[in-house]
């Protein structure tokens, strides 16, 4: 049996490389939901997912039900999805509105603001009793808005949201400033696919600039082009081979942060350009002018990893989201994004799009799944005991502010969110 | 277009049970090209402006206001072949087998363009990979076909499975 001291979790990460029990001990696995999904910022949903008063939009942080509300007055609660009485599950339903949220087993009801609303044949508890906070549906105390994401705590003494997200907090702005009105909605609902595979695989796959030459390699065609990956007339498909025949994807480079967060350099080198992507130009040039716009359509970065919950996809716009299930399962949902105030085929574009990269019968995200299964597969072989995160090591470069650097799809993202995973499992 | 006279619409009774035939007989050989794995003469079913649908919510009335798990114009579908005959997609390795059962046949009027044929239809298809549990998938189907000289072309098959809404594992075959 062995002792999981924080010392011996510590050693489970080393510099390039990460120990395969870590994607395969159940009993780490639980560790994780106590030392890092209790204990970090978790991304819960989008304010846009709930829009009215009585909205509602049920998820789970490190396996506890919780629902993300909007109450009468409008403001946005976190609340754990539970019954004050007996501990029922309240809303069994993913989404929807009520006013008053009801518990089935006796009755009880909720204002969405988490307040014991009322107790059938109430006359028979003492009202001291149902005047505790424990009577009603309990708040997380720690939730923060950061430009419509909703993140939520169950660590009541964790540091400021924007502390957390530090320089990774760029990855939401830069999705967010593509709309014309600076604001954004999940609006068309979400891809959900599924693996049998540890969270951290399909974690570490949106740093990596790495696979697509062998992952991906059906995606490419005949003529040497990925088909096209986003909308516009230009700017949406590119070469997929340099001259020297390496992959372009595979030379872009990669950056860790702090705590664990990661991004990808773009892979595109136009602007999405033509057609009603011209229009939409026009319409940024018109609310940030020419300057602002060419450094929002900047193909600058193509996802924000932020550890250990949501990825913003920005050269795809939209956001996914990884939901541990177990050691060796993980559910994932990809919500196509609108950018408010952009022409409506914009946004229907997008919706297209997103269907051929990440559906479950996507032309890209089906080789992912795959390479998730055979990792969790592979993993479960003794003769090695260790997964390489080493390429690019010790080339990074520091680029200030906790961000480190690495050209030619260098793995320093996955080695960020692993070490991250060590601090946090490594703590006391 | 068809130009009328060359859509002939069923008038009497024994008119119907044969046009249903027809159409029935088709869905049947197109899912069963599926079945063979005879991928590209399945592409060349469909109309240029055809489409494969399977909306992922109960009920869907529109593939561009809500994700689906395929939403296919020609050109996609076309890609999308060429990827399951590409050597290197490695989540056919090893391949799928599967077969379909097609029942409950429905012809059914067109809401936009009654010179369109539409016929629905309840499926069930098991997906065996070999070291990989059994898949069972079902639902309906909607076929809107075209006459296109003496057959026909499919302008829609939308594909309404049961369990839509729910996540997937890694989806290869067209259903």
């Amino acid at each position: 049996m062995t002792p999981y001291t924080s010392e011996y979790l510590r050693s489970l990460v080393r510099e390039d490389r990460v120990h395969r029990s870590v994607y395969t001990d159940p009993q780490i696995f639980e560790l994780e939901m106590e030392k890092i999904f209790s204990r970090v910022w978790i991304y819960v949903g989008h304010e846009s997912q709930i829009p009215n008063p009585g909205d509602f939009y049920c998820t789970s942080i490190a396996h506890q039900p919780v629902v993300m509300t909007r109450h009468l007055d409008g403001k946005v609660h976190v609340l754990f999805n539970r019954c004050g009485h007996r501990g029922a599950r309240v809303l069994n339903e993913e989404s929807g509105n009520a006013r008053i949220l009801t518990c089935m087993y006796h009755g009880w009801s909720f204002r969405p603001n988490g307040e014991l609303a009322g107790v059938p044949m109430r006359r028979d508890f003492q009202e001291t009793t149902l005047k505790e906070a424990q009577s009603g549906m309990a708040r997380l105390s720690r939730t923060e808005n950061y430009r419509g994401f909703v993140f939520a705590s169950l660590n009541l003494g964790v540091p400021p949201l924007v502390e957390y997200l530090g320089e990774a907090r760029h990855g939401i702005d830069e999705l967010v400033d593509r709309s014309p009105e600076g604001e954004i909605e999940l609006w068309a609902g979400c891809h959900r696919y599924e693996y049998s595979g540890n969270w951290k695989l399909q974690f570490e796959n949106l740093a990596d600039m790495y696979h697509p030459p062998a992952c991906h390699a059906s995606t490419v065609g005949p003529d040497g082009r990925q088909f096209s990956r986003r909308p516009g007339n230009r700017g949406g498909s590119a070469p997929f081979f340099a001259p020297n025949g390496e992959a372009i994807v595979a030379q872009t480079g990669v950056r860790g942060f702090k705590n664990g967060h990661s991004s990808e350099a773009s892979l595109f080198r136009e602007e999405q350009a033509g057609g009603i992507w011209d229009d939409y130009r026009a319409m940024m040039v018109k609310r940030y002018g020419e300057e602002r716009t060419a450094e929002i359509l900047k193909n600058r970065r193509h996802s924000m990893a932020i550890f250990p919950s949501v990825d913003i996809l920005i050269a795809q716009t939209s956001v996914r989201v990884i939901r541990p299930i177990s050691v060796d399962k993980t559910e994932v949902q990809v919500y196509p994004v609108r950018l408010k105030g952009a022409p409506p085929e914009i946004s229907t574009d997008i919706v297209r799009f997103v269907n051929l990269t990440h559906a479950a019968a996507s032309f890209i995200q089906s080789d992912d799944l795959e390479a998730f299964e055979r990792c969790q597969q592979g993993l479960a072989s003794s003769g090695t005991e260790w997964m390489l995160v080493a390429r690019g090591f010790g080339q990074e470069v520091d680029e200030g502010n906790g961000i480190l650097f690495g050209d030619r799809s260098s793995e320093v993202g996955q080695r960020a969110q692993h070490y991250a995973w060590r601090d946090l499992m490594g703590a006391a | 277009m068809s130009s009328a006279g060359v859509v002939v619409k069923p008038e009497s009774r024994a008119e119907l049970r044969l046009a249903l035939a027809d159409l029935q007989q088709f869905v049947e050989q197109e899912v069963a090209l599926l079945d063979e794995q005879r991928f590209e003469e399945w592409l060349d079913l469909f109309a240029d402006d055809g489409a494969y649908w399977v909306p992922a919510r109960a009920g869907q009335d529109s593939p561009l206001n809500h994700v689906s798990l395929f939403y296919d114009d020609k050109h996609a579908l076309r890609l999308r072949v060429q990827r399951l005959r590409h050597p290197a997609i490695h989540s056919q390795v090893p391949r799928s087998k599967t077969v379909r059962l097609v029942a409950n046949f429905k012809l059914e009027t067109h809401a936009a363009d009654p010179s369109l044929y539409q016929v629905t239809s309840k499926f069930v298809m098991l997906e065996d990979r070999s070291g990989y549990a059994r898949r069972l998938f079902g639902g309906r189907y909607t076929h809107v076909l075209r006459r296109k000289g003496d057959g026909l072309e499919i302008v829609l098959k939308r594909v309404d499975l049961t369990n839509c809404d729910q996540s997937f594992p890694s989806l290869t075959q067209p259903f």
